[in-house]
């Protein structure tokens, strides 16, 4: 599957073949730490008065490299396709194997990225739990009622919430057997059928 | 196959996998490396140079090292967990593939800290809205705006509890009459006798 770039991003990248590839490399480095730490302005204007353009240029050039990387780790492209698509960019030889290096280094960590930013439902964080034993209230003496004690931990974009749980054993019970039937459903036939086409 | 450690459950297909890791440290540095976990798990910090310093020779990756702290947490506060003695953990650990110089180091590290891990999981149980202080002040109200001479005493009580949900200390002030004060007195000291009787 080939990558179809945008006439701007075209612009934006033409920049990188006016420059050493000692250079680009450099922006390659840049642009995944952007990726994995989000963009530091600063660096632009630094480069931009090293190599005597202005900071804007370097920073398309930049973010063009960021863009690039994204898409084809977001679409997985094989390396084939890869160097297809720079083709069309025009650049020499090194370069354009040094964009296909830095790509395939660097993709499984830019798809792991990308992962995180899909939205999300509260998820599970950390399950404590408690088995106590009443013994007596102020209006009753001489009670035996076990009950158990959750502290569910979740956590949802970054923020953790606890929720605090009581229970009784055959409450406890009915759950677990629940559960584990959902869990059996994964081994049905109709569950594998799907994950068998996916795979 | 059950075991005690795992309490009475099989034991979990990665802390067999990581067995091997294990054994390919020297039984020395594996001491050491007991050593720093268990500080880890008594909160007292570990020191992550010397954990990397002593798994350099067997030329561990940074998954390896990870891998080998998690499966020796794991070892240890579950045998503290269900109160195994050192020499059961030792049969058993040895049934797992753990060469016998590396189980004798790790039981004896976990037979000198037996008694201060099962202390340090024994604070960590879950506890909801523990009871941080308590401040009391004893008033006599002399007279106020509805009556010229009241004459009596209050009591004051400031408690000052942990939130279960928020883990947040709030504080919660009281005024109590004297009868009521009395009251909750009574009831206090019949739940510190059911309390006594039991231990």
């Amino acid at each position: 599957m080939l990558l179809v770039l945008s006439d701007d991003h075209k612009d934006h990248l033409c920049f990188l073949s006016e420059v050493d590839p000692a250079v680009v490399s450099e922006f390659g480095r840049i642009a995944v730490e952007f990726l994995k730490k989000g963009s530091n302005p600063k660096i632009y204007e630094g480069a931009a008065r090293k190599l005597n353009v202005s900071s804007e240029t370097v920073q398309h050039g930049v973010e063009g490299l960021m863009y690039l990387l994204t898409e084809s780790s977001k679409l997985m492209i094989s390396e084939v396709d890869f160097q297809d698509s720079v083709l069309v960019l025009g650049f020499s030889e090194e370069l354009n194997k040094l964009l296909l290096q830095l790509y395939l280094e660097n993709k499984k960590e830019i798809r792991q990225i990308l992962s995180n930013l899909s939205p999300n439902l509260p998820h599970y964080h950390n399950l404590e739990w408690r088995l106590d034993v009443q013994l007596a209230s102020r209006a009753l003496r001489h009670q035996v009622k076990p009950t158990v004690t959750l502290k569910l931990h979740l956590e949802d974009g970054g923020m953790c919430r606890a929720h605090v749980l009581q229970t009784d054993p055959a409450t406890l019970q009915h759950l677990i057997q629940e559960m584990e039937r959902a869990l059996a459903d994964l081994k049905s036939n109709h569950c594998r059928r799907i994950l068998r086409n996916i795979k | 196959m059950r075991f005690r450690f795992c309490g009475d459950l099989d034991c979990p297909d990665w802390v067999l996998a990581e067995i091997s890791t294990l054994a390919r440290v020297s039984s020395v540095k594996m001491k050491l490396l007991c050593v720093q976990v268990i500080k880890d798990l008594l909160d007292e910090g570990i020191d992550y140079e010397k954990v990397s310093k002593l798994t350099s020779d067997a030329k561990f990756e940074s998954g390896d090292v990870k891998a080998s702290i998690g499966v020796l947490s794991f070892i240890l506060s579950s045998a503290a967990k269900h109160d195994v003695d050192g020499e059961s953990l030792s049969s058993e650990l040895q049934q797992l593939g753990l060469p016998k110089e590396h189980t004798t180091g790790l039981c004896k590290s976990y037979e000198d800290k037996h008694n201060a891990l099962q202390e340090k999981l024994r604070e960590s149980s879950l506890r909801l809205g523990h009871l941080e202080a308590v401040n009391w002040r004893v008033d006599y109200t002399l007279s106020s705006s509805e009556l010229k001479e009241v004459n009596e005493p209050t009591v004051q009580l400031r408690l000052q509890a942990q939130n279960p949900e928020t883990d947040s200390i709030e504080t919660t002030v009281v005024s109590i009459t004297a009868d009521k004060f009395r009251v909750l007195l009574t009831e206090l000291k019949q739940a510190q006798a059911i309390m006594n009787s039991l231990q």
